[in-house]
Order: C-alpha cells, then sequence, then structure tokens
C-alpha cells in the first residue's frame, strides 16, 4: 500500500515537474509541423540513402524518397537545431542552440537528448579548474598562460550562473565513438563513446580570444580543420593531439571546406580560397573568383565537381578550378546542401529545395 | 387574455377616439403645425453629413475589441494606413522616368494632410537603408545613391540597393515592375487633435496622386481602410440618385394604381414628408448617415406610401360605395385604418427595435433610425394623410373607376381565392411545408461573415479590390491581417522567457491551415541576432541571454512593441477572412494560450481586420438567432394582443417563417453570408412583412364576423384590400430593388434580400394565409351566407 502511494506521490512529483519545466525549450518537445517550406532549416545529411534535415524549433525531417515527401521526427527539445551529421545509416548526432546535443540510433527518427548547455558550462568549468591546477604545478608555466585560463575560468563561471546560452553550430564523428562538437566563443567538445560522455577541450585550441568555430572538416589525408570567426584555422593530423594555427588567407569567417581537386575554403561575401599545395604549416592559397558577393555557406561534391551554395539562393558549380552560377537565382538563402538521386537538395529559409542536376552534369 | 389585451390596446383605441376628435377639429391649424415642422426638419435634415466610423462597424463589447481598445494606443503604428503602390506599365521600375514619378509621388503624399510624414516609407526615403555584413561589420546606406542621377549605372546600383535591403514583396513588387509607398495616417492629428476626414483623404489622394500620375506608362493603386471608407461614402452617395428613381417609379405606379391626381400626390408627399422628419431628427440628436443607415430612407418612404396607399384606398371606396363626401370619407378611412396600421407600424418598428440586441453599433444606429422613421410615420401618414385628403378627396375620376372595379365580380380574385376552399388550401400548405423542407435542405450551406476576398464591403470588380488584388498578387504581403496582442508586465516584452514562447507561438501558428506567416519583435531579434554574427542563419534564433537579446533590438520598427515594453503584438497574415479560416486561428490561440499562458505572459486577440472580423462572427453567430426569437415574439405577442387568437397568429406568421426559411436559403445559394449588413435584413423583412398579414387578416375578420364563408369572405378581402396589398409589395419591393445597382455590395445584398423578402411575404399573405385560415377554423368553411357587397 505505501508502495502505492509512494508510487502515487512520485508521478504526481513527476507530472509538477514536468509541467513546470515545460515552460523551457530545452525540454519542450519539438512541435509537429505539416508542412516544411516555411520552416527554416540549417543542415542536411545522409543516412544511409536517407535524407536527413534540421532546422527551427527542435524541427528534424527525414525522406526516404530522395527528398520528395518529408517526416518528421520525434525530438525532445525545440531549440534552433544548426547542424546534423550521420556515421551510417542508423547512428546519428545533431546540435544546437542551448548548447543541445541529440542522437538518434534508428536512422533519424527518434532523438534523445545527450546534452545540453547547462552541462557543458559545467564541464567546462572543471575542465578549467583542472587545467589550471595542472598549469600551477607545472613549474615551466608561463604567466601569460596562466593568466588567461584564470580569465577563462572566471568567464566559465559567469555562463555557468547565465545559464546554457552558447550555441553548438556543428557536429562531426570520425567513426560511431569518436565525434567533435563545436560553437560559439570557442566552444568545442570531444566524444570517445558516442556521445555518451563529453570532455571540454575549448582551451586546447589556439583560441586566446574566444572566436566562434564554425566548421570541422576532415580533409582526405585525414586531418581535421576547424574553421572559424575572423580567419580562425587550425589543424591537425590524424595522430597528433595538438592543433596548428594554419596561415589564413584572409582574416574573415570561413563557414564551409570541400575538397575535390584540392582543398576550397568558403567564407564571406563571396571569398572561396584554393589550397594550391603545401601542408598545413606551409599552406599557399589562391583567392577563386566566384563573381558574386554572396557568403557561401555549405558544399557538397558530385562526380568530382564541388557545388556550393549560400547567400541570397546563390548555387554555383565548380568549372575546372573556377565556379560559375548554376540554375536560376533566387532571393532564399540556402544554408545546406546534399545530393541525392540525381538532384542537389538545398535547405535553407525557404526549407527544403530540388535542383535537377539530370542532363546537366557533365 | 381578453382583459389583458384590453388593457394593453388601451392607448391605441383611445388615442384613435381622441385622434379623431381632434384632428378633425382643428384640421387647417394642424396641418400649419404640420408644415412648420416639416419646413424646420428639412432645414435639419439638409446638415445631416455622411459618416463612417471603424470603430462603429465591429462589436465595441466583444472581448477582442475591447483588447484592442485597451491596447489601441500602443497599436497606434500598425493600425492606420494606406498603400499606394506606383506600376509600370510596360517594363520595369529601373527607368529613370520611373524612379522620378516614384520620387514625385512619395512627395505628394508627404504632404497630404494627416499622413505621419516621418513614418511614411519608400525606396525613395531616407528611412529605408539597405544593410550588409562585411569582414569589416556591418556598411549599409540609402537605397537611393547619394550620386543618383538617372543615369544608368545608379540605376543598377538602385537594383543592388534594393535586393541588399530586403525589401522585394515589401517596397518593391516581387516582379520588379512596381514599387510601393506605404503611408501611415493620423486618426487623430497629433498637434491640432483634429479627426482626420476619410472623405477628404480620400478624394484628395484620387486628386493628388491617382488623377495626377496616371498616365500611358504608369498605373497608380491604392489599397487602406482610409481609401475603403472613402469608396463607401462616395458609394453610398450615389444612393440618392436611386432615391429619385425610386420616388418616380412610385409615383407612376400610383398614379396608374388610383386612377386620382391627388391620391397621388399627397401620399408622396406625405411620404417624403415621413423621410424629411426622420432625417432631421435624426440630425437633431447627433446621428450621421453612415453606408448602413443610408438605406433607412427608402424603407421609411416605401412603409410610409404603403400606408399611404391603404388609406387612400379606403377613401375611395368608401366615396364609391357609399358617396361619402371628402371629410366623412377621410373620417371613415381614419377610423378604418388606424388600429391595424397603427399595429403594423408598431410590430415594424419593434421588429426593428429587436435589432439592438446585436451589440455593433452601426447596427443599433440603424435600429434607432428605421424606428425612429416608422414612429413619424404614424404622424405623417396616418394622421397628416387622411387630413390633407379630407381637403382635396381622391376626385371623380378614381371613384368612377372604384365603382366599376366593384361592380365587375369576375375578378381575377377569383382564382387567388380558391386557396380559401379546402382543396385549394390543402395543396397550397403542402407546397409551403415542401418549400420549408427545400429552404431547410438549401440553406445548410450558409456561411457566417464575409466571403468575398479583399474589402467585401465593396464588390469583387470594384476599382479598390482590383487595386487589393493587384498588390496581394505582387508583394509578400496579405490584407487579412489578424493580430494576437502579448500583453507582460512592464520591461518584460523583450526577456528572453517572452520571446522564446513568442517563436514557440508563431512556430505553431504557421502550422494552422489558412495562415501565411506572421511576424514580431521575435523576427527582429533573430534577424539582428544573425546580422550581428555576418548574416549566419545558424545565429537566427532568440538567444539566451538578456545582454544578446538587448542588442538586437536597438533598432525596433514602430508597432512591434510599445514603449513601456509590455506589449508584444504578433501579427498573422492569413490566407483569406472566411469564417471557417477566423475560426480556426482563433481557437488555435485559444489552445496556445491555454497551454502556455501564464500570470506574466497573456496572449490577448484581436486586432488587426481579420481580428475584427473574427469577433463581428461571432457576435453575429450568436445574435442571429436571438434577434429572430425576439422578432417573432414580439410580432407573434402584437398579433396575439390584435386578433386574441392564436390560430390567427399562426395564419399571420407563418407565411413570414417560410419567407425567412427561404430567404436563408437564397442567401446560401447566392454565397451571401450572414453579416452585419444582411442580419438586419430579416428583421426589416419580417417586421414589413407582418402588415400585409395585419391588413389582410382584419379585413377578413370584418367580413367573417358579418357571417360570410370563408372563401366569400377572403374574395370581399381581396377585392377591397388585396389590391392595395399587391400595390404596397410592389411599391416597398421598388424602393429596394434599386439598392442591387449600387456600388456597395453590401448594399446590394440587401437589396436582393429584402426585395426576395417583400415580394415572398406579400404571396404568402395572400395565398398562404387564407389557406392556414381555412385548414385551421373548419367551422367557417360551413358557413353559407350569401356575399352582400
Amino acid at each position: 500500500m505505501r508502495n502505492i502511494t509512494t508510487s502515487i506521490f512520485l508521478l504526481l512529483c513527476m507530472q509538477i515537474s514536468s509541467s513546470v519545466a515545460s515552460s523551457d525549450r530545452l525540454v519542450q518537445p519539438a512541435l509537429l509541423q505539416s508542412e516544411m517550406d516555411k520552416v527554416l532549416l540549417l543542415a542536411i545529411d545522409k543516412a544511409g540513402e536517407r535524407l536527413v534535415a534540421v532546422g527551427e524549433q527542435g524541427a528534424i525531417i527525414y525522406s526516404d524518397d530522395g527528398g520528395s515527401n518529408w517526416l518528421q521526427a520525434k525530438v525532445p527539445t525545440s531549440t534552433l537545431i544548426t547542424d546534423v551529421h550521420f556515421f551510417d545509416r542508423y547512428k546519428g548526432w545533431a546540435v544546437g542552440h542551448d548548447g543541445v546535443v541529440l542522437a538518434t540510433q534508428d536512422g533519424g527518427e527518434r532523438w534523445s537528448k545527450l546534452l545540453d548547455g547547462a552541462a557543458i558550462n559545467a564541464l567546462r568549468v572543471d575542465a578549467l579548474k583542472e587545467s589550471l591546477v595542472r598549469l600551477q604545478s607545472d613549474a615551466s608555466t608561463d604567466q601569460e598562460a596562466y593568466e588567461l585560463m584564470e580569465y577563462q575560468l572566471d568567464d566559465a563561471q559567469v555562463a555557468l550562473e547565465e545559464g546554457p546560452s552558447t550555441p553548438l553550430l556543428d557536429v562531426f564523428f570520425l567513426d560511431h565513438e569518436v565525434g567533435y562538437a563545436l560553437g560559439a566563443y570557442g566552444l568545442f567538445l570531444k566524444t570517445v563513446d558516442a556521445g555518451q560522455s563529453w570532455i571540454y577541450e575549448g582551451h586546447l585550441l589556439p583560441n586566446p580570444e574566444s572566436f566562434h568555430l564554425n566548421k570541422i572538416y576532415r580533409t582526405k589525408n585525414g586531418n581535421l580543420l576547424v574553421m572559424g570567426e575572423a580567419g580562425v584555422l587550425f589543424e591537425r593530423d590524424d595522430v597528433g593531439e595538438s592543433w596548428i594555427v594554419v596561415d589564413a588567407p584572409y582574416q574573415g569567417s570561413f563557414f564551409s571546406a570541400v575538397e575535390s581537386d584540392a582543398l576550397y575554403l568558403m567564407g564571406l561575401r563571396g571569398n572561396v580560397f584554393r589550397r594550391t599545395e603545401g601542408d598545413a604549416s606551409e599552406p599557399r592559397w589562391e583567392k577563386v573568383d566566384i563573381g558574386i558577393t554572396a557568403t557561401i555557406n555549405d558544399s557538397v561534391v558530385v562526380n568530382g565537381d564541388a557545388y556550393l551554395v549560400g547567400q541570397g539562393g546563390a548555387v554555383l558549380r565548380q568549372e575546372d578550378q573556377g565556379f560559375k552560377p548554376f540554375s536560376q537565382r533566387g532571393l532564399r538563402s540556402f544554408s545546406g546542401v546534399e545530393f541525392s538521386e540525381g538532384s542537389l537538395i538545398t535547405v535553407g529559409e525557404g526549407g527544403i529545395g530540388k535542383i535537377q542536376l539530370d542532363g546537366v552534369v557533365k | 387574455m381578453k382583459q389583458l389585451s384590453t388593457i394593453l390596446l388601451w392607448p391605441i383605441t383611445t388615442s384613435e377616439k381622441l385622434a379623431e376628435s381632434f384632428l378633425f377639429g382643428y384640421r387647417k391649424f394642424l396641418i400649419c403645425v404640420f408644415l412648420l415642422i416639416t419646413i424646420g426638419l428639412a432645414w435639419q435634415a439638409a446638415q445631416i453629413r455622411p459618416d463612417a466610423s471603424f470603430v462603429k462597424m465591429i462589436p465595441a463589447s466583444h472581448p477582442y475589441v475591447a483588447n484592442y481598445i485597451r491596447y489601441k494606443d500602443d497599436l497606434s503604428g500598425l493600425g492606420n494606413s494606406i498603400r499606394v503602390v506606383v506600376a509600370a506599365k510596360e517594363g520595369d521600375i529601373f527607368t529613370e522616368s520611373f524612379q522620378t514619378t516614384l520620387k514625385q509621388v512619395s512627395d505628394e503624399l508627404f504632404f497630404i494632410p494627416g499622413v505621419d510624414r516621418s513614418a511614411l516609407k519608400s525606396i525613395w526615403t531616407p528611412n529605408v537603408r539597405w544593410t550588409e555584413v562585411t569582414e569589416d561589420g556591418f556598411v549599409g546606406g540609402p537605397v537611393i545613391p547619394p550620386k543618383y542621377d538617372g543615369s544608368a549605372e545608379s540605376l543598377e546600383l538602385i537594383r543592388t540597393n534594393i535586393l541588399r535591403s530586403g525589401q522585394v514583396g515589401i517596397l518593391v513588387g516581387n516582379d520588379f515592375r512596381s514599387a510601393m509607398v506605404q503611408v501611415p495616417l493620423f486618426d487623430k492629428h497629433p498637434e491640432t487633435g483634429e479627426k482626420l476626414d476619410y472623405k477628404e483623404f480620400s478624394s484628395l489622394i484620387e486628386k493628388l496622386v491617382r488623377d495626377k500620375y496616371s498616365s500611358e506608362e504608369i498605373s497608380i493603386h491604392i489599397t487602406g481602410f482610409a481609401k475603403i471608407v472613402g469608396d463607401l461614402i462616395e458609394g453610398a452617395v450615389q444612393v440618392a440618385l436611386f432615391f429619385a428613381i425610386a420616388f418616380i417609379v412610385t409615383m407612376v405606379l400610383l398614379y396608374l394604381y388610383s386612377g386620382s391626381v391627388m391620391g397621388t400626390l399627397i401620399p408622396l408627399v406625405c411620404s417624403l414628408a415621413a423621410v424629411i422628419w426622420q432625417l432631421g431628427i435624426l440630425n437633431l440628436l447627433g446621428y450621421g448617415l453612415d453606408p448602413y443607415s443610408m438605406l433607412v430612407p427608402f424603407l421609411v418612404f416605401a412603409i410610409a406610401v404603403s400606408h399611404g396607399v391603404q388609406i387612400v384606398n379606403t377613401i375611395t371606396l368608401e366615396s364609391a360605395t357609399t358617396g361619402a363626401n371628402k371629410l366623412d370619407a377621410a373620417k371613415h378611412a381614419f377610423k378604418t385604418i388606424y388600429i391595424p396600421g397603427l399595429t403594423a407600424l408598431l410590430s415594424d418598428g419593434i421588429g426593428f427595435i429587436t435589432l439592438m440586441v446585436i451589440e455593433i453599433q452601426v447596427i443599433q444606429d440603424l435600429a434607432v433610425a428605421a424606428s425612429l422613421g416608422v414612429a413619424v410615420i404614424v404622424l405623417t401618414n396616418l394622421m397628416l394623410l387622411p387630413l390633407l385628403m379630407s381637403y382635396a378627396g381622391v376626385g371623380r375620376n378614381a371613384i368612377a373607376k372604384a365603382k366599376r372595379g366593384i361592380e365587375k365580380t369576375n375578378s381575377h380574385w377569383h382564382l387567388l381565392s380558391v386557396f380559401a376552399t379546402s382543396k385549394g388550401a390543402i395543396v397550397a400548405v403542402a407546397v409551403a411545408l415542401g418549400l420549408a423542407v427545400l429552404g431547410f435542405y438549401g440553406s445548410k450551406g450558409l456561411q457566417i461573415g464575409d466571403l468575398d476576398a479583399g474589402a467585401p464591403e465593396l464588390r469583387p470588380d470594384s476599382r479598390y479590390n482590383l487595386d487589393n488584388e493587384f498588390i496581394t498578387s505582387n508583394y509578400s504581403t496579405s490584407s487579412d491581417v489578424f493580430v494576437v496582442m502579448v500583453s507582460t508586465p512592464v520591461e518584460y516584452c523583450s526577456r528572453y522567457e517572452t520571446l522564446a514562447l513568442v517563436d514557440r507561438f508563431q512556430f505553431y501558428m504557421r502550422d494552422i491551415q489558412g495562415v501565411q506567416s506572421s511576424i514580431s519583435l521575435v523576427d527582429v531579434s533573430e534577424r539582428v541576432t544573425a546580422g550581428l554574427n555576418e548574416g549566419n542563419l545558424k545565429w537566427r534564433s532568440v538567444i539566451r541571454n538578456q545582454y544578446v537579446i538587448n542588442a538586437s533590438l536597438s533598432y525596433v520598427p514602430a508597432g512591434l512593441m510599445n514603449s513601456s515594453c509590455s506589449l508584444l503584438p504578433v501579427i498573422v497574415f492569413l490566407d483569406d477572412h472566411k469564417a471557417e479560416t477566423l475560426k480556426r486561428v482563433t481557437a488555435a490561440v485559444e489552445q496556445f494560450a491555454g497551454e502556455y499562458g501564464s500570470d506574466e505572459i497573456h496572449f490577448n486577440m484581436a486586432a488587426g481586420k481579420a481580428g475584427f472580423e473574427a469577433a463581428t462572427n461571432e457576435v453575429i453567430e450568436m445574435a442571429q438567432y436571438e434577434m429572430l426569437i425576439w422578432v417573432y415574439g414580439v410580432v407573434s405577442f402584437l398579433c396575439l394582443l390584435t386578433f386574441r387568437s392564436i390560430k390567427t397568429v399562426i395564419c399571420i406568421i407563418a407565411p413570414l417563417a417560410l419567407t425567412s426559411i427561404l430567404c436563408q436559403a437564397l442567401m446560401a445559394q447566392l454565397g451571401i453570408g450572414v453579416k452585419v449588413a444582411t442580419l438586419p435584413v430579416i428583421a426589416l423583412g419580417v417586421g414589413i412583412g407582418v402588415d400585409y398579414g395585419i391588413y389582410i387578416y382584419s379585413k377578413m375578420q370584418t367580413y367573417l364576423q358579418q357571417g360570410h364563408s370563408l372563401s366569400t369572405a377572403y374574395l370581399e378581402t381581396l377585392q377591397s384590400t388585396g389590391k392595395s396589398v399587391a400595390f404596397t409589395g410592389l411599391t416597398l419591393a421598388i424602393g429596394v430593388i434599386l439598392w442591387t445597382l449600387s456600388p456597395i455590395k453590401f448594399q446590394a445584398d440587401m437589396g436582393v434580400l429584402l426585395t426576395f423578402m417583400f415580394v415572398w411575404n406579400m404571396l404568402g399573405a395572400l395565398i398562404l394565409l387564407p389557406a392556414i385560415a381555412c385548414l385551421l377554423h373548419p367551422e367557417y368553411r360551413s358557413l353559407k351566407v350569401e356575399s352582400v357587397s
């Protein structure tokens, strides 16, 4: 009898707490939308042949027919989801505002929350404290590095009080266990257990000014490239543990990278750069004139040629070593692009878009 | 029952005796008094002003409207504005001549009184800017380059700037072939406190903008509430012409009917006097004429004429049958007509008064105007008219004509009297029942509210609606705006909690069928946040950090929050304003408010055109049946008092009910919704329709009491008053049928429905009434007393 009473009491408590908590978007399940064409979508990836796109208010949608019909996934939060990454046809991760990290085991139909900004803030404080202790005990520490760490810890403690406000902007997994999530103000997280636990590593990057980190990209030779605000460009080889500052070709932001015949970096206002030779320590960049001043947000390689999409409906196709406008330009910006069944599938301000490549692909 | 009715009818019966001795005792004196009053009121009537007020057309006591009125001052930037579109007929807007015209139009509008100059917007005004993110931060400038010189390069620069400004679909047409000037207006001038004169403003816009700048190359399109009101007033004035036509047609018919010059002129003059009195008293009471009450003079005129006809008819018959002199004939007519006339007018008036249950000012004003009009008819047509006739007489020709009519036994009325025999009655009642069933079935699709796109007050092909169509098809904004007012404690409207909830609300609303899009402070915060982060779409969210939010709201366009930051309007754009859509939207808002609203954050409905329509629809839907119950209740009660028999009440009311049902079916079939304009029609139709029944039944009763069988009594009735009833139906129909030509859609709708009701009520009284009487009173059938006429 007492057990029943207790469980009823617990049940009541749970309901009360859930109804109180439901006023926060971190725990409000995403609302279902019948039409996705008005929804802001930010990123798209493939889970096997399935397309999965993410965006506004916790919206995650998937399509099994090359982007014609979409279903909405069950998502436990309703923050703006900024990126999605699938390792295989089942396992995927998504990140978003308020530091949300989500995971799916069934190819994107149901998602569960692994982490949020409150937990990230705590991880950050712990990591910085630990680091500070290490610096303290290490005699070779220079004063400046120590002060910087102290400053960062102060900052982290303020953030802890302010709440989970830092957005994650990108997620990438090397295999089904090791992955990275990065975001605003130098936020950088690593997991080695498929996201069950996370390690804060923002302070390990050479990013003393805490610039936003927009994108992590793995090049063909296995190196990792981190891109961000104000010309932030870090590289790490596939075995290395430390990040090297790459001499950036300009001091604006980078949003995307793509490797077709060479590695291209895309940034603000039509700034596209091609890495002609050299490695991380001694790169050589060549500015590519793409003819428009739109910011390029994402790219995909189809048959060896890169397609770029971006601001103001810009779509460009690689022709040899240059890029030419492709398809009629609209007004709404594109944020992400994938290739499926002979078409480019775009996401952005106008939801899903489809651009047929049949007949125009070389 | 008998006692009660005696008591209640005492004033009427007593007034009859008093009035008779008084009226006919001081004939000359009274005619002078009437004349003086008429002159005085004519002077008043001449001063009556056309009037159209926005607030009067919406239900002021409805919670939505009450909310709107509470927050009205904070919403002012949102409210009253007009949109002027300058369109190129050939080519696009990137020519020197187009830009010159656009600049001139923009400047011209700037100087029109009533315009809120600081908020006027076009690509030529300095408050419209483009911005762009560069590596160095924001850069920006006015859309028209400072060094604009009309050259190809500077026009190209305008094109670039327009694209960068994000004004495509807002101030520039989606196809780059037109550009818009947004012109916010002051309802009240902030300095002089003067109210905006819509008529004046609308005609100024026409003169200074449309007429001046329309050309071979340029077309001008104007929309906005001020323009609708202007067009309504202008259209309503045309109605005066219809009045003249109705007057002349009535005059001709009246002469053909009576065959008497005096019998034509005197009812017309008296009826005109009724209209003058009505308008004069309205002006004295401080009422104006809005497009709804504009129609009341027609009704008053038509009702007055129909009562006048009854009196002239009675005088003629009296003179013809008894050879009475002018004075005695007039006295006799007064005595015969006074009680049924007064009862009929009373039921008209009370029928109209029941419109007061609808809490929409224009309808209540209409009720006052119509009741007033009916009241003055008692004086002008039941009293003044017999007085004048007692001097003028109907003339020998008319009397001779009437004599011939009476002697002609084989009149066409025999055909109708068949309905007073049991066979005919069964057929008639069966057909009526069939029609009722059909009517019920046909009225299934009857909708609440306005169904047409654009400004439903005006015709779909009116210039305004064509302009509106042009703008909605070329710009990304809908004219069906529904505003949800989110209220919070002071300084709370831009808090993270508020914005995050409103963000969710907008996302939720976007999925409601019929919602196109929405905009609020949240969109500003999200877009500016993204802008401050290099335009990166991944930042387009409400950031959970008050400093970031505050930075994003350093510049907020007018109307998206109030100065104390306690109100945050969410402007929802809808596909249309069909009742169904509005219901879905209000239900959705209610559900969200119930689920997520808190002590701090309230979701209040509703402002905006669609918001008011939603409120109006709710009021009308409720009032619809309430009003029917009242009007039928009151009219039935009056009939019961007069005739003291339930059966008689059924005889009189059943034909009216059939007409009401058929009218609803007609509305459903014609796609006319139940709305502010059509709701009064039912009350007017029933109120006026009951007249026929009362006249016919009271006459028939006299014959029955003389011992005639029903069919004989009925034939006698038809021969004496049937003609005048038919004529009355015709006069009333003529009075309203011309409205169908009105440029104002709702006047046309009212015209169609009233014509239908007047004609059907007449047929009902002539055919169905005796049929029902025949079935309900088997005892009358067996009486076999021959006619004595």
